[in-house]
């Protein structure tokens, strides 16, 4: 009997084998005064930073050229002289090695706390000062991943010094937390690496026992053989035209000539912010309209939807002053800069109308981080008084998303952005890797608001687009078509994967498997119920 | 001992983060002199430890004085000259 357990997968190869269950190390002694004196407290601390710095440089001898850098990177830390001379001053106080190095790491991370450039120094820095209290204590810290034979490694989360010390033995991977965009993922996805995140009990499977690793599936199934593992759905290209036109996502010029080498008709997301972000003064119009022609000449044919500005204090503009914010995601960001920077919204326009001018092509444009229809309103005014352009906004936050009829007249077209309607919709950071089941896109709460979206959209003559992450799937695309939206807008990679599977299918067949998804009551039945319409055509 | 004053412009886009401070505390303890940086104006701090330079949390735009502790003029100016490279990003 196999028992199986739901994740989110990383990959499309599923592999079975053991389990090694990665042991979360043993808990650390609490801080305490010493009785061994101060110089016996300092020469113990020196002692085990030099045994961390060892214990690294052999971690860098034996990986790769990148994840030699992390632990270069983490040994300085390691060895900054203030934060020794900090930890000295505590042992004078009289607190033991561990406790002084401990506390003298927390002062420094209070420090850089609140900027988003330095939070995974922060993160190296508590690694840092958990591996030298373990040294002091005489607790083990490695992860002792075995050389030889194959193994399925199981564990909580992995940090890059974690990954960085996967072996050839690590032939797939189960963690506990962690998103589709974790740490994890990202590793195991460059690798090829079968992986599940997210796999709620995964650290209670014990250790030998056979697993399949089926990342297609979203599962792991305990005791599975490979033939349990989903297959991945493969359309043969009919030849026929997509049932809603497939647009490429492109954020630069490399972008846009790879694109145009796809089946992609036009651009359904122009992420401008790229261009701004290596600048440190503000551009002048005529470099603008400089920067997008050469865009706009290399995207592939159709209309190229671009999206102003979406910046904020964690992926700040060197040029636009964006003070630090408790909460960036729910800060100034995107449209809101116009509070601040109307006049760079503005010259972002014209800058574009030049670029139409000089380069013929058809631009839509759209604001994001919209929450109100005054904001939309605002944004429709500004664009066209800009140039001739189709005008639209994005759809991320539940507030607009609550009052698209109201967007009747107001605007030409909305386009969803998935990812952040997700977060905004289940009140989920997508940096916290603890979320990561709750932004599956496959979440009803989710695809329910989408059909909402979709249906108010047709009802007053809105045209509607899904530009976020999910569009890359071809399996969603095509539920996405079925829900009524008028496009798609995919990751250059998958356009023509998402084509193939939205001109295999008819309109009906479509709407039959919208119908079947939205009638599903958790994330693992409505995908099942789409997989399960698609593999009966 | 006499000390050479210069300034630096801090050009990374990311402002002074991690990499370009642990290459100055590279760059300064290779050449063994003290040298001191900081805001204009405010305390300096002894660029010896990355942290110290970081936990100043300076931004793009920002402009350091350097300072530092040596009679040989030229040598120090080109010490500056590659501390500024290195904050170019």
């Amino acid at each position: 009997m196999s028992q199986i357990l739901t994740g989110l997968g990383v990959g499309l190869n599923a592999v079975v084998a053991e389990v090694f269950q990665v042991a979360a190390p043993k808990p650390l002694p609490a801080w305490a005064k010493s009785n061994a004196g101060v110089s016996a407290e300092t020469e113990s601390l020196k002692s085990a930073i030099s045994s961390v710095a060892s214990d690294l440089d052999s971690l860098a001898a034996k990986s790769d050229e990148t994840s030699a850098e992390i632990f270069e990177a983490l040994k300085y830390l390691l060895e900054d002289e203030s934060l020794f001379d900090m930890a000295v001053v505590h042992l004078d106080e009289g607190w033991s090695a561990g406790a002084g190095y401990g506390m003298a790491v927390n002062e420094f991370a209070e420090m850089l706390a609140g900027d988003a450039a330095f939070e995974e120094r922060i993160a190296d820095l508590q690694d840092i000062s958990k591996r030298v209290q373990a040294s002091i204590a005489g607790i083990h810290m490695g992860l002792d991943l075995p050389s030889s034979g194959s193994f399925v490694i199981v564990g909580e989360d992995f940090s890059p010094a974690d990954t960085a010390q996967f072996t050839p033995a690590v032939v797939g991977v189960i963690t506990s937390k962690g998103g589709p965009t974790s740490h994890t993922a990202i590793i195991c996805r460059s690798r090829s690496i079968p992986a599940v995140v997210s796999v709620t009990s995964a650290t209670g499977i014990p250790a030998g026992t056979s697993v399949l690793v089926d990342p297609v599936g979203d599962r792991v199934v305990v005791g599975g053989t490979l033939a349990d593992a989903t297959k991945a759905l493969t359309f043969t290209n009919t030849g026929r035209d997509p049932l809603v036109e497939v647009r490429a996502n492109i954020g630069s010029l490399e972008d846009a000539s790879a694109a145009a080498k796809t089946g992609a008709v036009g651009v359904g997301l122009f992420r401008t912010e790229l261009l701004y972000l290596n600048e440190s003064s503000q551009p002048s119009v005529e470099r603008q309209r400089d920067l997008y022609a050469s865009i706009l000449a290399a995207a592939p044919a159709g209309p190229i939807t671009v999206r102003t500005i979406d910046a904020g204090s964690d992926k700040p503009v060197p040029f636009l002053n964006m003070p630090e914010e408790e909460n960036p995601a729910l800060g100034v960001r995107g449209y809101r800069l116009i509070q601040d920077h109307r006049s760079f919204i503005e010259d972002q326009l014209k800058g574009l109308e030049a670029a139409r001018l000089v380069t013929g092509r058809e631009i839509w444009v759209m604001a994001p981080m919209i929450s109100t229809v005054a904001e939309a309103a605002e944004f429709a005014a500004l664009a066209r008084r800009s140039g001739t352009f189709k005008v639209g906004v994005m759809v991320e936050t539940p507030s607009i998303a609550a009052l698209l009829p109201d967007l009747a007249g107001v605007v030409d077209f909305v386009s969803v952005g998935t990812n952040d309607l997700s977060q905004y919709l289940f009140a989920a950071d997508r940096m916290n890797p603890s979320l990561g089941a709750l932004l599956n896109p496959w979440q009803p709460g989710l695809i329910r608001t989408l059909e909402r979206i979709a249906s108010q959209a047709k009802e007053v003559g809105i045209y509607s687009s899904v530009c976020g992450e999910s569009a890359s799937d071809p399996a969603f695309a095509v539920l996405l078509a079925g829900l009524g939206f008028d496009s798609i807008s995919s990751s250059r990679s998958q356009v023509d994967a998402v084509r193939a599977a939205l001109s295999a299918v008819t309109r009906e067949q479509a709407e039959l498997l919208a119908q079947a998804v939205l009638s599903a009551k958790s994330a693992e039945d409505t995908k099942n119920a789409a997989v399960a319409a698609l593999s009966a055509l | 001992m006499s000390t050479f004053e210069s300034q630096v412009e801090v050009i990374d886009p990311i402002g002074l983060h991690a990499r370009p401070a642990s290459q100055i505390v590279k760059l300064v303890k290779d050449s063994g002199v003290t040298v001191l940086i900081g805001r204009v104006g405010e305390n300096l701090v002894k660029a010896n430890s990355p942290l110290m330079l970081m936990a100043m949390k300076v931004k793009t735009g920002e402009t350091l004085a350097v300072s530092v502790e040596s009679e040989d003029e030229a040598a120090a100016a080109a010490l500056v000259a590659e501390i500024q490279e290195l904050l170019r990003g």
